[in-house]
């Protein structure tokens, strides 16, 4: 076992675990975050994203441990006081969901997509920086919709997601 | 899934050298990547113990080599397979061919081999890539216990 | 609040929960004492297992039990189970080998199931499942359709000994080999339909909970039908009776046909909670998803279609062997047949159709539907065979196709089918003016000046959906009904809660359904809450698949909803103190006509419960009603999609340029919702196309195609976005006018591509998918016309 201190959505947490934990199992499993989901095994999906240090991560793909003294923030911690961040509100508004299992990863990449490239994202631009998500339900035209219009809304005096 | 690889290499040592060097445990033991034990269970086989790493996964191989189509010193059949367990099986083998050459011997390989289960799975499109570069170590070790008489971890 | 009308364009009530990370998916849910099932898995596509040593798995740390076939067989319990009966043309039954939960002697196919490994933790099961040791004796597997059938080919089964599950046919032999034989034109074409693996994003997961003290048995799992799951669970395998076992699908992350299915996995986590005593867990990785889901598609056709000196079409012939896979999934054999030969006649009016189908059994995976099941790959033959035959007969494949459309109403198809409605000139006409077909030529030609071949292709899809009547697919073999249940419960206050049959997962039900509520009652939407996938809370009902829930579970909802109206109405009778001939139900008010007398919904509501103005003997008190609608038809949704792209004869890349899709739905409850299924559809279709392919190693029958490395699944970068119309002729077939839409797009899509790129590179020979490499060495070959025969 070994342990690890982090902090998840703000709070901070240590716990014991087995050194092969992944991020994901850490969130899933030890915290009862199970709004990050497991797509794949193999870093292709992007239903696991969630932001380390104010940067997209496939959580699957990185060991918990890792993550000592890290900020992390998950799908559950970009609402604020009851508020919805505005890449969740266009998500609804477009219709940028249906199953809702690649939703969580899809917004957090969205988010990182606009902390990285603006506010401003024109079609090619958001297909090409949402190549590591994968989407089964909707053939992404509405989660192109939302991903624009929520890096607008974002542009309107909201505060960005990652911590 | 099913593969076939084929190859020479020159060998800076006599035929008679060659041919005793390929049927010697310690040799092959030194010469086959990721070998941790071969032990010798008759005159022409033997149990093994590989580990090895083919794309995402990792395996130890439990199995057995058996040498057949024993042609002293033109060559022979050399073949095995082995259980990762979980990680799936590999068999296969290589026929093995010896001639003299200019600077010594000529040893032509010619290698059919299945792997099934994660391997297949998961490292099955890195197969090839992963078995030349085996075949490349083995015959780089191997050639260095023909000339210079040991290999390295021997 | 206001009411929220059937065609309002409204966003999802359940989407709080999926953006807030707040869906509780199978794998979310844990009970208390849990612990984890890993499956031990054939590595060989064929053996016979000599033994199984579990003896050093069962010492490993935190192991609760080791579970095999034996143990099975010990305990009675039965085979997983196809429940489509199909007869050969001879009449004999089908041959179907036995399909146990743990393998019981031999292994058909690469991820079989060996074993059962339960321990306190996942780590721990998987470590134990490492040490479980199988020595089999290797056999040499069949692995495509054409190995199975070869003769001398090994059986996968020994009851069906030449690998031929049934050899089915559908139509008139005499009166369409009559019509080749005086044909002018005839098209042929060999058509292979590509194995597709479904790739839901959630993965299968089970957790199977056993209550000694009540002896009874709760199975969460990723399921579309989980009243369909206790019966077959129950009634069939026997892990649990009927009454005994509860089964919830709470959120489940996509289906697209592949969780319709009952599987080994389920089946064992209900068993086995019993056994160790312990609920068990467990959760597919996607390697095992990719091994075990049931696949799709996989056919092999042989098609011909004849004409006459004008270019209209006599006759249509089709030979297909279907593979199977290892064993039969639960709706196998129906999908290569009565889901796939009575749609071959697309939109056209075909006087002879001829079909025949075998079905394979081969070393792979099961085979059953997937999104579209059998209608796409009809469609794929209908509409590849149409385009070549209209360009060998040099006309146009928009014309082409209208001069062979049906134009009247009802219409009797040679295969079956009675189309209800439709306008098929109608969307062929708005899809070419969408997609500015008249500008095409220019475009072709300003993307050759940059060195790109453009071409466009049409398809001109139909399907048939809600799969009913329930007495009708009973005579086709279906070994259940295909009706849809429904339960609307009023509260005192007037909020109301429908519990259905249907289940949804992601095709949006709970705003939908409750949209036709809110309609009907003249109630806020908010007021409605839907209520599904536990058997514990509502009645039997059949499940989501086939394009089924609008046409079928909405019309169980509407007519319950008629019940509850009627009813009000009675205790409105009593409230206003007239004649219940006199009351009138309209915008969520009982009215006594012809005077300002009302009372609201809400108020008859809470009259109806505390039954003091009317006499209880004489009329119940309370407003509930519950209703099974069993559908006239099937329902035939249609349209015409139209792809455009370009092809970089350097690099074999292809360019999705524009997508136009005109669907007649008939009468759309929420287009939001619905253009949203449209453009999954097409994703998926595209996928099929351009990209995914199962592959196995056709030696040793392994999956190469395992992961997403492998599996090449559409990603945002390879789709544009689409042009999505409809047009509308209300289905006669229901009370709400509706057709279905969840499968179109996938139905369209691959014809509609693989035309596109036979004109962009000038013949036919272009496979699917068409990678880029399989594109660029169809770029090497001349361009020419396939001669007519």
């Amino acid at each position: 076992m070994t342990t690890v201190s982090l902090t998840v959505n703000g709070q901070s947490v240590t716990k014991d675990i087995d050194p092969r934990t992944l991020l994901v199992q850490l969130l899933r499993e030890h915290l009862r975050l199970t709004g990050t989901h497991v797509g794949c095994d193999t870093s292709q999906c992007g239903a696991c994203v969630v932001h380390v240090n104010g940067v997209s991560v496939k959580s699957c793909t990185m060991l918990a441990a890792q993550c000592e003294g890290a900020f992390v923030t998950t799908i559950e911690g970009i609402a604020e006081g009851g508020r919805l961040h505005p890449m969740q509100e266009a998500f609804r508004e477009h219709h940028g969901l249906q199953c809702g299992y690649c939703t969580p990863g899809m917004i957090m990449s969205a988010i990182d997509i606009v902390n990285r490239k603006g506010t401003a994202l024109d079609e090619a631009t958001v297909r090409h920086e949402l190549e590591g998500n994968i989407c089964r339900c909707t053939g992404y035209h509405n989660i192109v919709k939302a991903v624009i219009a929520g890096a607008e809304a974002m542009g309107g005096g909201m505060r960005q997601a990652a911590e | 899934m099913a593969f076939t690889m084929t190859g020479e290499v020159d060998l800076p040592a006599d035929r008679e050298t060659v041919w005793a060097k390929l049927n010697d445990p310690d040799v092959l033991k030194a010469s086959i990547p990721g070998c941790q034990e071969l032990e010798k269970t008759s005159d022409t086989s033997f149990a093994a113990v590989v580990a090895l790493k083919i794309g995402p996964v990792k395996a130890t191989f439990r199995g057995k080599v058996n040498l057949t189509d024993l042609k002293p010193p033109e060559g022979y059949r050399i073949a095995g397979e082995g259980d990762g367990g979980v990680a799936g099986f590999a068999k296969g083998g290589a026929d093995v061919a010896l001639s003299p050459s200019e600077t010594g011997t000529k040893l032509a390989y010619n290698v059919d081999a299945q792997i099934g289960g994660k391997l297949a799975q998961l490292g099955g499109r890195l197969i090839n890539g992963v078995a030349k570069k085996l075949a490349d170590e083995f015959f780089a070790n191997f050639a260095r216990a023909v000339s210079g008489g040991t290999a390295d971890a021997a | 609040m206001a009411v929220t009308s059937i065609g309002a364009r409204v966003a999802r009530k359940e989407d709080h929960r999926f953006i807030t990370g707040k869906g509780q998916y199978v794998d979310d849910i844990n009970r208390p004492g849990q612990a984890h099932a890993v499956f031990v898995r054939s590595p060989h596509a064929a053996a016979t297992i000599k033994r199984i040593d579990i003896s050093a798995a069962r010492k490993m740390p935190g192991v609760v039990g080791v579970l095999t076939g034996e143990d099975l067989a010990a305990d009675k319990i039965g085979g997983l189970i196809c429940g489509w009966m199909i007869h050969s043309k001879d009449g004999s039954p089908m041959k179907a080998g036995a399909h146990p939960a743990l393998a019981q002697g031999k292994v058909r196919y690469v991820g079989d199931h060996v074993a059962v490994v339960i321990a306190e933790t996942l780590l721990q099961a998987k470590d134990a499942a490492e040490a479980v040791v199988v020595d089999y004796a290797v056999e040499k597997p069949v692995v495509d359709v054409a190995s199975a059938l070869a003769k001398g080919a090994p059986a996968v089964h020994a009851e069906a000994p030449d690998n031929r599950v049934f050899s089915w046919h559908l139509g008139d032999k005499a009166a369409t080999d009559a019509a080749f034989a005086r044909a002018k034109h005839v098209t042929s074409l060999d058509i292979v339909n590509n194995r597709l693996i479904p790739n839901a994003m959630e993965p299968r997961a089970a957790v199977g909970d056993y209550d000694s003290g009540n002896d009874a048995f709760t199975l969460y799992t990723t399921s579309q039908n989980p009243h369909v799951a206790r019966l077959v669970l129950s009634a069939f395998i026997g892990v649990a009776p009927e009454h005994k076992l509860r089964v919830i699908a709470p959120d489940v992350g996509g289906g697209f046909g592949s969780k319709i299915f009952i599987y080994a996995e389920e089946t064992v986590c209900v068993w086995a909670a019993k056994k160790v005593g312990r609920p068990v867990k467990w959760t597919s990785d996607r390697t095992e998803a990719f091994l075990s889901d049931a696949h799709g598609r996989d056919h092999v056709t042989k098609a011909e279609l004849a004409m006459d000196e004008n270019g209209r079409i006599l006759a249509l012939r089709a030979s297909t062997k279907a593979n199977l896979g290892a064993y039969l999934s639960t709706f196998a054999s129906s999908v290569p047949t009565y889901l796939y030969a009575p749609l071959l006649s697309g939109q056209y009016d075909i006087p002879a159709i001829y079909a025949e189908v075998d079905g394979v059994y081969t070393h792979t995976a099961p085979v059953d539907a997937y999104r579209g099941a059998g209608r796409p790959e009809a469609t794929f033959v209908v509409e590849r065979l149409v385009e070549v035959a209209a360009r060998q007969l040099g006309q146009d494949p928009a014309k082409f196709r209208a001069r062979n459309y049906i134009r009247n109403f009802p219409h009797q198809t040679p295969v079956i089918m009675a189309y209800d409605a439709g306008d098929y000139h109608a969307s062929l006409k708005k899809a070419l003016e969408l997609a500015d077909y008249k500008g095409f030529a220019r475009r072709k030609r300003e993307s050759a000046r940059r060195g790109k071949l453009r071409g466009i292709g049409f398809s001109s899809y139909i399907e048939a959906c809600g799969i009913a009547p329930s007495a009708a697919v009973g005579s086709l073999g279906a070994g259940v009904g295909l009706w849809e249940s429904a339960e609307v419960r009023v509260n005192p206050i007037g909020t109301v809660e429908v519990l259905t049959g249907s289940h949804s997962h992601g095709q949006g039900h709970e705003t939908t359904f409750a949209q036709l509520v809110s309609d009907r009652l003249g109630i806020p939407i908010e007021n409605v809450s839907i209520v599904h996938g536990d058997t514990d809370k509502v009645q039997m009902g059949m499940g989501t698949y086939g394009s089924r829930s609008g046409a079928v579970g909405m019309s169980a909802i509407a007519k319950a909803l008629d019940k509850v109206i009627a009813k009000g109405r009675k205790v409105a009778a009593h409230v206003l103190e007239a004649a219940e001939g006199d009351i009138e139900f309209k915008d969520g008010k009982f009215t006594v006509a012809g005077t300002d007398r009302s009372a609201g919904f809400g108020d008859i509501a809470l009259q109806a419960y505390i039954a003091h103005k009317f006499n209880g003997q004489e009329l119940e008190p309370g407003l509930k009603e519950g209703a099974f609608y069993d559908p006239t038809n099937f329902t035939f949704p249609a349209g015409v999609h139209i792809c455009e792209l370009e092809v970089d004869p350097q690099t074999g890349d292809v360019r999705i340029e524009k997508w136009t899709a005109v669907d007649d739905f008939g009468v759309i409850i929420n287009p939001l919702i619905v253009e949203g299924q449209v453009h999954g559809g097409i994703a998926q279709g595209v996928g099929q196309a351009l990209h995914e392919g199962a592959v196995y190693d056709p030696v040793t029958g392994q999956l190469v195609t395992a992961s997403y490395m492998d599996y090449r699944m559409p990603r945002a970068e390879d789709l544009p976005s689409f042009v999505v119309d409809t047009t509308v002729t209300p289905c006669p077939s229901n009370p709400l006018g509706i057709k279905g839409c969840g499968e179109a797009g996938a139905i369209a899509a691959p014809a509609a591509v693989v035309n596109a790129l036979t004109d962009a590179v000038g013949h036919e020979d272009v496979p699917m998918p068409a990678t880029p490499q399989a594109l660029w060495r169809a770029c090497q070959k001349a361009p020419r016309l396939m001669a007519a025969e």
